[in-house]
């Protein structure tokens, strides 16, 4: 990765639907960047179209106008630099973990052994080994979460887009989760290199990002974007936490 | 909190797997991360009200937190201890080491593991079962198995195939 530019650009991206002959506006006009090194965050009420955006920034969607580039190029759905985690986990319930962690690398024709081996890795960095020949339907809501963090992180990404990744989870398996996560993200040694993950919680929002990309209800504008220059660990029971998430919250409601 | 009498100071008696039978490692690690973040201590009210569970989802939760050693429960205050401090700071690997060893003094699961060694060949599900059974009496027995195959797993001493309903030992990776 250059200095030179940004991993991603959004770039005056809209997206509307056609529905009955009316036009129907779900984004207007987003344009923001993530650098390298960056933590995102994508907040906005239920329906501002963030689901969407994530679509599109991974290729899944494309937009009405505006372009998406990644490393300086229009993005695709079969770039492996860029990963998804979505809320629902989407594993494939008739394979163990390990097999559902191997599946992306077996698509893009990754040897066996290689396979393995890095089904290994990412098992292991994200607390599941032990559970390698488990089936989904044995795993706790957290559990299934963490295979389909490792299915995202096996491909090496730069980039992992997480959809509301712990809105299944209850409070404390999210909240030991978000700890994990950013110990992922600050280990050199581990990708991925950014996180871009839409949430609607603003208190979820701050305890993780640089920055906040807040978005308005229905069609989805950029707000503003919030830097958030708190120190690491964070503390949601301090004053400078809870002003952040106030300011954010009076934006976009 | 209902007192658990079974229970030394050290909160290390496990008179068997009762109160892990349900609870994940990463609730459990939840809950000290949420008392720390209140200040280390706070009572059981709060911490419902932080976590937004109620005490019927919260209570097993902190009994499997305070019999693996990791809260204190006083009167109803949660207190954490310095092994729990230690946890949350430890990577993946070091984080298992801790929790194996207290797991490997539980004595429902050091007489399962006692059998697979005697036995030296996979155990069958119904083995086990029965094994569990005679301790404990059939009607916890299959939630005391599946405790033991995910504590099992997450400590990586013991590895189980759903398929063929065996389990066998397994050497923790280093």
């Amino acid at each position: 990765m250059t200095d030179g530019h940004p991993i991603l650009e959004i770039d005056h991206v809209s997206r509307s639907y056609a529905e009955n002959g009316k036009e129907f506006r779900v984004l207007e006009d987003i344009s923001f960047q993530v650098h390298d090194r960056d933590f995102t965050c994508i907040v906005g009420p239920s329906g501002c179209g963030k689901s969407t955006l994530l679509r599109e920034i991974v290729g899944l969607d494309r937009p009405t106008s505006g372009r998406i580039l990644f490393d300086g190029e229009p993005v695709r759905a079969e770039d492996t630099r860029v990963s998804m985690v979505f809320q629902s986990f989407a594993l494939f319930p008739w394979l163990t973990v390990t097999q559902n962690v191997q599946l992306g690398l077996e698509a893009h024709k990754v040897p066996e052994e290689e396979r393995q081996s890095k089904a290994k890795k990412y098992i292991e960095a994200v607390g599941l080994a032990g559970f390698e020949n488990a089936y989904p339907r044995e795993l706790s809501g957290g559990m299934k979460q963490r295979v389909g963090i490792a299915r995202a992180l096996v491909m090496d990404p730069l980039l992992l887009c997480m959809d509301e990744p712990f809105s299944a989870l209850d409070a404390l398996t999210a909240q030991n989760l978000r700890d994990e996560i950013l110990a992922l993200w600050t280990n050199p040694d581990l990708p991925p290199s950014a996180v871009l993950m839409v949430t609607h919680s603003i208190d979820e929002a701050v305890y993780l990002a640089d920055r906040v990309v807040a978005l308005s209800a229905r069609p989805g504008r950029i707000v503003k974007v919030e830097q958030i220059d708190l120190p690491r660990p964070r503390n949601r029971k301090e004053p400078e936490f809870y002003g952040w998430v106030d300011e954010i919250y009076s934006l976009i409601v | 909190m209902p007192n658990s009498p079974q229970v030394n100071e050290g909160g290390k008696s496990l008179a068997d797997m009762h109160p892990i039978a349900k609870v994940s490692v990463g609730q459990i690690l939840g809950l000290v991360e949420a008392i720390d973040e209140v200040g280390g201590s706070a009572d059981v009210a709060t911490i419902s009200q932080e976590v937004e569970m109620d005490i019927d989802r919260l209570g097993p939760i902190i009994d499997a937190a305070e019999l693996l050693g990791f809260v204190k429960v006083s009167e109803g205050d949660l207190t954490i201890t310095d092994l729990s401090r230690k946890v949350l700071h430890a990577g993946v690997r070091e984080r298992k080491k801790i929790i194996r060893d207290i797991i490997d003094d539980v004595p429902i699961f050091k007489e399962v593991m006692a059998m697979a060694r005697a036995a030296g060949r996979p155990l069958s599900r119904d083995e086990v079962l029965g094994a569990i059974a005679a301790q404990v009496g059939t009607h916890n027995a299959a939630d005391l198995f599946n405790a033991l195959v995910y504590w099992g797993r997450y400590t990586e001493l013991v590895s189980y195939d759903s398929e063929s309903e065996e389990l066998t030992l397994r050497a923790p990776s280093p």
